[in-house]
């Protein structure tokens, strides 16, 4: 199967799958002799190609719910718990693998991710200072998981497939589970949404009208928790953490009303994910620059997220100037 | 809201207890509808405890508390705090003392008010017409609405703190509770509050209130419960606000009285 | 010195070094902070790979345009310390994929740089990690009271007139020195347990925060030895076996902890009546 290829960067117009002339529509597939491409072919017609459409569609349900979930996340600050999840389900997976092939994975991922949810939850129980225990959680649970990598072949690609996924060799019978686990994740989150609004605004006020601390934090860390499994062994760890974070603080830089986060939110990750796989898909292809795709992807995140940042910014000071006062110095609200 | 006539709060022989073991004892009030009760006690004599006990946030650990029609019986010892049925029907405003709620967080006024409908709504429904009417009700009733469209970050601290009462009310409770709202006020806002207070009055929510601002249980309440610690008197604010009693509270601590007022050193207007 | 003799004096140079800062870095809450330093550097580290130069110095190098980008984004208003930290882990690794793969034929082996390569540590990096480790005691020993002033009641230290972002700048300077150091024997990835662990379970165990000081370096250097040990004696990595060793004393301690509440815990609460509470 083609995630077993030997190097990181897959080469955008051959998969190791068993890929003819016909499906990839181009006449001599030599790096850099595709010719000059136009911004149209990058954009659209690369995702002609069956593997780029499945990357295609495969991100941009990732985008919608990771975007969605995101922007709880940045309203908790559940960064570093994200960040947590992605590592220790490494194990996971390399268990997973190694057990039972790639049908391994996504149970090897979900054991693992439910072993670090009660774990941390013990341990915050425990009183032990939260971010301190993530730490200590996520690296153990990887340690396991590189310790059972290096034991088989391939350690060097195995150990970067995992962390820096495999996009664009997304297997086809992968995408419809994904989409499934994806759907269940974004549900529990809208149908409490109003609950863990409350919750990420007013803790105690959440706490006096009733609703339980324990049940809403335990459905958004599995929500984050299923994305995270759903998404890992397809398109890898950093991948799912950016897909996590960065859509969530785009938003907040971008709108100041509750309710648009969240189209602000999945908005920007489904666009950034379409430019993303275009911008590596033409960097391979017409300029003979290998790049891995998830990584590339992530590029295009904080990238966007750096203009988004600099739009911010000027955007401020022209209404400060309009306004006529001095430039507040922005402190950071956590 | 007709009167009913059993009282919307009762506590007979009750006691609240932290599991850490500090609380309050000995309580025994009653509380109808349309009248004020004013919780009168100095720091740390459990003023707050018994408003998060009748939330059911401390566990009762003695004796019985009656919410409308519901009994609540105090058990021993108990372990942890449950959250008995009563607070979840919604029949309970709660205003706390100070909120740390983070000033850059998204949301406007008018959705925060919102947010004291969720109970009725429950889990799967979302606002609607009748949601938003009362929210515009419970604006006005603190005299907030034309700043309801404004990022609650955005307002003054004395703008939030009636926000958030306009939460409690928006929510159409038979019982109000408010943890010393009165702290850090300025004049403007404490007399809207106290407007608000006689507005509610009126309308038959019973209101409990706790303050050190004794002028303030004169003027708005009908009944007092002095707190150390124990409950050591209630009854009719006339009858129970006097000098000895209020000196025994507050443990003998130099008390004036002048015309109008109780003033405690320390604890004027606060 | 043999390969693995080296690997052993590293260890407890770099597990005693990056246990004492680790200390100050978990104190402040600065933990994520530091994974997100770890994770950043790792362009910098795969660059220096690539140049030929020692992987500490470009990750150094990265290290202080990401604490300046850090900073800069935990200072507006709608973003904050934990957006800043999640942007710069995410981006700075993803630059390190690509870098690496854009760059042919890196003489290190990329997953070297990710969980660490003790036993090819060169001496350039035992130095390195004992400067730092040396500053780091300096320092403490010098501003410690300030340090603990500010970490423990940062209202009070505001209100007695000090300005927290010296205290504050010397910290993270700290910290991104020690990530660094750090890289060569448990890599970018791993780095965070030799970090973050021995000052955990110190915490747990030593109810001073002079006491956490000293006893972290202790269990830093500690792990680090097992670690070493137990890679060659198992034949497994390194890097993975130094962040469980930690990983284990930071249990022991919560196990140590939980026994010792326990022995003190069962005070009977007395159960009372109202009539009995009831003063006159």
């Amino acid at each position: 199967m083609a995630w077993r290829s030997n190097s990181t960067s897959t080469r955008w117009w051959y998969q190791g799958t068993k890929a003819t002339d016909a499906d990839i529509g181009i006449c001599d597939p030599g790096v850099g002799e595709w010719g000059p491409m136009t911004l149209v072919d990058a954009l659209f017609g690369a995702f002609a190609l069956p593997f780029m459409a499945r990357a295609l569609i495969v991100m941009l349900v990732l985008a919608v719910v990771a975007g969605v979930v995101g922007v709880l996340v940045n309203l908790r600050g559940l960064e570093f718990i994200s960040d947590g999840l992605t590592h220790a389900v490494f194990p996971g997976l390399a268990i997973g693998l190694a057990v039972g092939g790639t049908a391994g994975l996504v149970p090897g991922a979900a054991v693992a991710a439910l072993a670090a949810a009660v774990v941390l939850t013990w341990l915050d129980r425990a009183g032990i200072t939260s971010d301190a225990a993530i730490a200590i959680v996520l690296t153990a649970m990887f340690s396991v998981g590189v310790i059972v990598v290096s034991r088989g072949d391939e350690y060097a690609s195995e150990l970067e497939a995992l962390l820096f996924g495999r996009v664009l060799t997304i297997p086809p019978e992968s995408v419809v589970p994904l989409i499934l686990v994806c759907l269940v994740a974004v549900v529990a989150v809208v149908v409490t949404m109003k609950q863990q609004l409350l919750r990420a605004f007013d803790r105690s006020g959440s706490r006096a009208v009733g609703d339980s601390a324990l049940v809403l934090d335990l459905v958004l860390n599995a929500a984050v928790a299923l994305v995270v499994v759903a998404a890992a062994s397809t398109v890898g760890t950093l991948l799912v953490l950016a897909l996590l974070i960065v859509p969530g603080a785009v938003a907040r830089l971008m709108t100041e009303r509750l309710w648009w986060l969240f189209p602000a939110a999945a908005g920007f990750a489904a666009l950034m994910a379409w430019l993303g796989l275009a911008l590596g898909f033409a960097g391979s292809v017409a300029g003979g620059v290998d790049l891995p795709a998830g990584s590339t992807i992530v590029a295009a995140f904080v990238a966007g997220y750096g203009i988004v940042l600099l739009g911010r910014w000027i955007a401020d000071r022209r209404l400060a100037t309009k306004a006529g006062v001095p430039q507040p110095a922005g402190t950071a609200a956590r | 809201m007709a009167l009913t006539p059993s009282p919307v709060l009762r506590l007979i022989g009750a006691a609240f207890t932290h599991p850490g073991g500090s609380g309050v004892t000995g309580l025994d009030l009653t509380v109808e509808a349309g009248t004020a009760l004013a919780l009168i006690g100095p720091n740390g004599a459990g003023k707050s405890t018994l408003l998060r006990g009748v939330l059911g946030l401390v566990p009762l650990t003695a004796g019985t508390m009656e919410l409308g029609s519901v009994e609540v019986r105090g058990a021993d010892g108990a372990s942890g705090p449950p959250v008995p049925k009563h607070t979840r029907n919604g029949m309970i405003g709660f205003l706390p003392q100070s909120s740390e709620l983070d000033p850059d967080f998204p949301i406007s006024l008018e959705q925060v008010v919102m947010q004291g409908r969720y109970r009725r709504l429950g889990l799967l429904r979302w606002p609607g017409r009748a949601d938003r009417v009362a929210v515009r009700r419970a604006l006005e009733t603190v005299g907030l609405t034309s700043l309801a469209k404004r990022r609650f970050g955005e307002l003054s601290g004395g703008q939030r703190q009636r926000g958030l009462l306009a939460r409690a009310l928006a929510g159409e409770p038979r019982l109000l509770l408010l943890d010393e709202p009165f702290n850090g006020l300025d004049q403007t806002n404490r007399d809207a509050l106290v407007d608000t207070l006689r507005a509610l009055k009126l309308q038959g929510v019973a209101v409990v209130v706790s303050t050190h601002d004794l002028e303030l249980a004169k003027e708005v309440c009908d009944l007092v419960a002095l707190v150390n610690g124990t409950q050591l008197a209630f009854g009719p604010v006339d009858e129970v606000l006097t000098l000895g009693n209020v000196q025994e509270c507050f443990d003998g601590v130099e008390v004036e009285l002048d015309e109008h007022t109780l003033v405690v050193p320390g604890h004027e207007g606060h | 010195m043999g390969y693995f003799e080296r690997a052993l004096v590293a260890a407890i140079i770099i597990g005693a070094g990056t246990g004492f800062v680790g200390a100050l870095v978990v104190l402040r809450r600065r933990t994520f902070f530091a994974q997100a330093l770890t994770h950043g550097t790792y362009p910098g580290a795969v660059a220096a790979a690539a140049i030929g130069v020692s992987v500490p110095l470009g990750a150094a190098a990265a290290s202080v345009v990401l604490v300046g980008v850090m900073a800069g984004i935990a200072r507006i208003r709608r973003q904050g310390a934990q957006v800043a930290a999640g942007i710069v882990l995410t981006g700075g690794f993803a630059a390190g994929a690509i870098l690496q793969s854009l760059i042919p034929g890196l003489p290190v082996q990329a997953e070297s740089l990710l969980v660490g390569s003790i036993l090819t540590v060169t001496d350039g990096d035992i130095l390195l990690a004992a400067s730092i480790a040396l500053v780091a005691v300096v320092t403490v020993a010098v501003f410690g009271k300030e340090i603990a002033f500010s970490t423990f009641d940062q209202p009070g230290f505001r209100a007695a007139g000090y300005r927290e972002w010296p205290i504050e700048l010397l910290v993270l300077a700290l910290t991104a020195a020690t990530v660094v150091s750090a890289l060569p024997a448990v890599g970018a990835i791993l780095a965070i347990a030799l970090i973050a662990a021995p000052a955990a379970a110190a915490r747990l165990v030593v109810p001073t925060y002079r006491g956490i000081l000293l006893t972290a370096p202790l269990i830093g250097a500690a792990s680090g030895v097992i670690g070493v040990i137990a890679s060659r004696g198992l034949a497994v990595a390194a890097g993975p076996s130094i962040a469980l060793a930690a990983t284990g004393f930071f249990v022991m301690a919560l196990v140590i902890s939980k026994v010792r509440g326990l022995a003190w815990k069962r005070v009977p609460i007395p159960v009372e009546t109202a009539e009995d509470a009831r003063t006159a």
